[in-house]
């Protein structure tokens, strides 16, 4: 195989890696600010689950933005299409994103209960929202866009913004998304925060993550019976990346599975996703937070893998020009580019692990109520 | 169809949040140096004053890094939302900066930005110290990241455009990193932070002086701040200079338009104007009134050489369109055809392409091949005088910022004078100027940066791609939905940002924050005992 | 053995630094003159303060400022 194909394969791994990160890391804090109002009852409580996640939340967050930039550079046009013809969507997310840090930063420097009050709101939307919007994206993708290129390269939106927006399947997946990100912050404020936060919150991430399995299943169920998408020609994937030139696609009921008939040891993604979506809550009702984190962790890989194996080398296929339709071999960046991102990557993302995992080590234990109110710089 | 009111709404979407973004930026990447400053004499001393510097810095710092973050999430993504064309024209070269940015830099920052704050009694004096330096390393390693990616939109280097895949490939890695206006740039921008956390401790410890509180905090905090801004200020004015310089070697209508210069200047004699009232549709300058001898030493740091004037950079840039349209009505046919004649004629003309494509929104139906004879000296007339940015706009916001900053290093070398000599006190005037001051740098830099991107208009990379067709083609309705949703958001974020910072300012290092009493004990900083009671 | 680790780690940093002034300097001087530059600020900043560390202790503590 030409090094420019095995480049592009990598990429494709690390897309998933990434949004894996993202989906973990983003969606526990996510899960906190959608639960803040639920597992704290008093000001003191929800203090404390704020501070459970509060030096972390910024570090966490640098998978969103690492998730914009790496699509940016690893594959430009779909960077440049799926957030130009999710628009209305995406500007959603962003605004409910921007008030996340600003929350976090401001709610508790000021003793008033409107002022807080209105901040934990924020906290909820800064939380559900973006998790339904990733969850719908990806089911939206599911489906395919409408979208088109003209010869120069720029993209035509075939579709208006509410179909994004209020689509049955695409909400599943934004609610099983909600779901998960929902046992992901509960099995964290389990590890972090003392009775009865915790015990709450063991409640929500159990149901949470039950609800998810249920919905991955019915998701499942209803990709047999979607309209899937399949190569009719073969691609040569060292192809110079341009979907312009087009190539032999064709949409048909149930193609989304056609992989996993391919490569049965594939199903081994999904039956990972159903073990850390079942089994998790039982860790949690054991009372072992830390299997439970990490089973929710398996689960979002099962998830993304799942999606990632079934769309294979579809990256976000079109409805109504499907021979344009963005692939993993069409939409990446240059063999240059790619191995240059693949050097800075294989130097500091190990790193990053490393020293996220020492931040988490140096304020490991529970969050104690009098020491946020020692502490100047609590949340 | 490229609808024009969506290409201006676009930008002034853009321009709003990144001009927004920009308020809390400079801020960031000075207060992370000055933290390190303060907790390094912290290290070497012992005395628990630098430790409460630290913090009570660290918590102005922290109110602004928070919108500084929120307004980023916008602007990472706001490419893509906004700017598909840009992004799939040059995202193989411009993407890879502002991911390794992430990957390298703002993990960094983000991630010891909580260990600044809560790891005071979890770590050692030396980690602690550690933490504060990487803190400050990433979000300046996050500014170079950046503005490498904004010195390819000024000077397109280290890529290729490749008519296979219709976007320009990333060729050379070190020609990217190093390229000189991502070098001047880095530097001045950074610098300039370093001026603006300067002042802003520097005019709040004047107010502290000034009533009479928190004296020893405010004097040492003084003292460094002052310190700084000399330096820093003198490094800026060094650093604008040398970025002038490489705009006028890769630049030239942006030079012109920030110096007013409509004809081609005849050293040495030609005067530096000081103020002028230049007319853009006329293109002359209404009045106007300068230093002989100046302008040319200034720009090209000789006595001899011209600098071209405006109008003859537009008739410069008339054969340069010409060869342009043949550019892109070759690389049309190509697209299409793949025919190997139309890819020679488009190499031969490849280097204009940018100039065929700024003419096609005078084209009929923009559309190049429709042009016939008789309307091509129009068009040509019309898509010269679009090479050159806002005369007006880049002639004065270039010279605020100059004058600016001249101001700050006066400010800056009095009051560290006398705080060397511990007479601030004596100089109510100088502390109250300092006070009002605290604003002007951040609009310095908000200046500064419009000088930078207005000059590059009419392009969003230099002489490749214009400004006019990278934009998304959004329909209006969705234009209004989101800048009016961010007009409401940042609006709100900045009273509330404001309220906190004069809160906060107001109370002073020694003010607990509303929900702790108020420890008894020793509050005079540095008195016995104060050290077996940390502060936290 | 501790000592040894502090011993490498310090002297990996110090490779760095080098390595990165060396890499700099050659090809980036205006990054070279902010390393050196912002090293310079925040050392004379710190020695700013601790001047005043010294004139106030030496008997002119509480005068003005």
């Amino acid at each position: 195989m030409e090094t420019y194909v095995i480049l592009k394969l990598i990429w494709t791994l690390l897309l998933g890696v990434l949004l894996v990160g993202l989906a973990v890391m983003v969606g526990m804090d996510m899960g906190v600010g959608t639960l803040l109002r639920f597992v704290g009852r008093s000001d003191a409580e929800r203090r404390a689950t704020l501070n459970a996640i509060g030096p972390h939340w910024d570090g966490n967050q640098v998978w969103f933005i690492l998730g914009g930039g790496a699509i940016f550079a690893a594959f430009p046009t779909l960077y440049a299409t799926s957030f130009s013809t999710f628009y209305v969507v995406m500007i959603l997310l962003l605004f409910s994103m921007i008030l996340r840090p600003v929350a976090f930063e401001y709610r508790s420097k000021v003793d008033a209960r409107r002022w807080r009050g209105a901040w934990d709101w924020a906290f909820l939307i800064s939380g559900a929202v973006p998790m339904i919007v990733f969850g719908a994206a990806i089911g939206n993708i599911l489906e395919g866009v409408a979208f088109h290129f003209s010869w120069d390269g720029q993209y035509y939106q075939d579709q208006s913004f509410i179909w994004y927006l209020l689509n049955p399947f695409a909400l599943l997946c934004g609610v099983m998304s909600l779901a998960l990100a929902v046992y992901q912050g509960g099995a964290m404020l389990m590890m972090r925060t003392e009775a009865p936060i915790a015990g709450r919150a063991r409640g929500f991430a159990m149901a949470g993550g039950w609800l998810a399995a249920l919905l991955f299943a019915a998701g499942g169920f209803w990709v047999a019976r979607l309209p899937g998408f399949v190569l009719t020609q073969p691609v040569d994937p060292g192809m110079p990346a341009t979907p312009l030139v087009g190539s032999g696609v064709a949409m048909a009921v149930g193609a989304w599975l056609s992989n996993f008939y391919i490569a049965p040891l594939l199903w081994i993604a999904p039956g990972l996703g159903f073990f850390g979506m079942i089994v998790g809550p039982l860790a949690l009702a054991a009372r072992r937070p830390a299997w439970g984190w990490w089973l929710g962790a398996l689960a979002w890989v099962g998830t993304i893998f799942t999606v990632g194996f079934a769309m294979f080398p579809f990256l976000m296929p079109s409805t109504t020009a499907p021979a344009q339709s963005l692939t993993v071999w069409n939409a990446s960046g240059s063999a240059y580019n790619l191995s240059w991102m693949l050097a800075f990557t294989l130097v500091f993302a190990p790193a990053v692990v490393i020293y996220t995992g020492w931040a988490f080590r140096i304020m490991r234990g529970k969050v104690k109520t009098n020491a946020i109110a020692e502490n100047e710089h609590s949340y | 169809m490229i609808d024009a009111t969506v290409v201006e709404l676009s930008r002034m979407q853009f321009a709003l949040t990144a001009l927004y973004h920009f308020l809390f930026v400079p801020l960031t990447l000075g207060m992370t140096v000055m933290l390190a400053a303060m907790e390094t004499v912290y290290f070497i001393t012992g005395k628990p004053i630098y430790k409460e510097m630290t913090q009570f810095w660290g918590k102005l710092f922290g109110i602004n890094f928070a919108i500084g973050v929120a307004t980023g999430l916008t602007m990472e993504f706001e490419f893509g939302t906004n700017w598909s064309m840009y992004s799939h024209f040059v995202g193989d070269v411009f993407g890879t900066p502002l991911a390794i940015e992430g990957l390298m830099a703002f993990f960094l920052e983000s991630t010891f930005v909580g260990l600044m704050f809560f790891g005071w009694d979890r770590l050692s004096r030396p980690a602690h110290l550690a933490v504060t330096y990487l803190v400050a390393l990433g979000s300046n390693l996050s500014a170079l990241w950046i503005l490498i990616a904004n010195g390819f939109m000024q000077d397109p280097v280290g890529a290729l455009f490749d008519p296979d895949t219709m976007r320009m490939e990333f060729t050379s890695f070190s020609d990217l990193v190093f390229s000189e206006d991502a070098q001047a740039k880095f530097v001045h921008t950074s610098i300039a932070g370093f001026v603006c956390a300067a002042m802003f401790m520097m005019g709040i410890s004047a107010y502290y002086l000034l009533t009479r509180r928190h004296r020893e905090f405010a004097a040492r905090s003084f003292r460094m701040a002052a310190l700084v801004g000399v330096i820093a200020s003198l490094a800026v004015i060094t650093l604008g200079d040398a970025l002038g310089r490489a705009d006028y070697l890769l630049q030239a209508p942006k030079i012109a338009a920030m110096e007013g210069i409509w004809d081609t200047t005849k050293p040495p004699y030609e005067p530096w104007k000081l103020i002028a009232l230049p007319n853009d549709a006329a293109q002359r300058d209404l009045f106007s009134f300068g230093l002989p001898y100046v302008l040319t030493p200034l720009v090209t740091h000789t006595f001899d050489k011209p600098i071209p004037g405006i109008l003859e950079l537009e008739s410069d840039a008339k054969p340069r369109i010409v060869r342009g349209i043949q550019a892109v009505l070759a690389l049309h046919a190509y697209a299409t055809t793949r025919d190997p004649v139309a890819l020679a004629v488009f190499r031969q003309n490849e280097s204009d392409m940018g100039y065929g494509l700024l003419a096609q929104r005078f084209a009929p139906d923009q559309d190049l091949a429709k042009i016939t004879a008789a309307e091509l000296p129009t068009i040509l007339d019309l898509t010269a005088r679009e090479t050159i940015p806002n005369v007006f706009v880049e002639f004065w916001s270039f010279r605020i910022m100059v004058a600016l900053g001249f101001a700050f290093l006066a400010v800056f070398a009095f009051g560290a004078y006398y705080s060397l000599r511990n007479r601030l006190e004596r100089h109510p005037f100088l502390l109250k100027l300092t006070m009002w001051s605290i604003p002007l740098p951040i609009l310095a830099t908000e200046f500064g940066w419009i000088t930078a991107e207005n000059g590059r208009q009419p392009w969003t990379v230099f002489g490749w791609l214009p400004t006019f067709q990278s934009a998304s083609s959004h329909a209006l309705g969705y234009m209004l939905f989101s800048l009016i949703g961010f007009a409401l958001l940042y609006s709100s974020f900045i009273a509330a940002e404001l309220y906190l910072m004069f809160k906060f300012a107001r109370l002073g290092p020694e003010g607990r924050a509303a929900h702790a009493p108020p420890q008894p004990g020793p509050t005079l900083a540095g008195a016995p005992g104060y050290a077996d009671k940390p502060w936290q | 053995m501790k000592t040894l680790i502090k011993f490498l780690g310090l002297a990996g940093v110090l490779f760095l630094a080098l390595l990165l002034a060396v890499v700099a300097g050659d090809y980036g001087p205006w990054y070279f003159a902010w390393l050196v530059g912002t090293t310079m600020i925040i050392l004379i900043a710190a020695a700013g303060a601790v001047l005043m560390e010294t004139q106030t202790s030496s008997g002119r503590r509480d005068e003005e400022f």
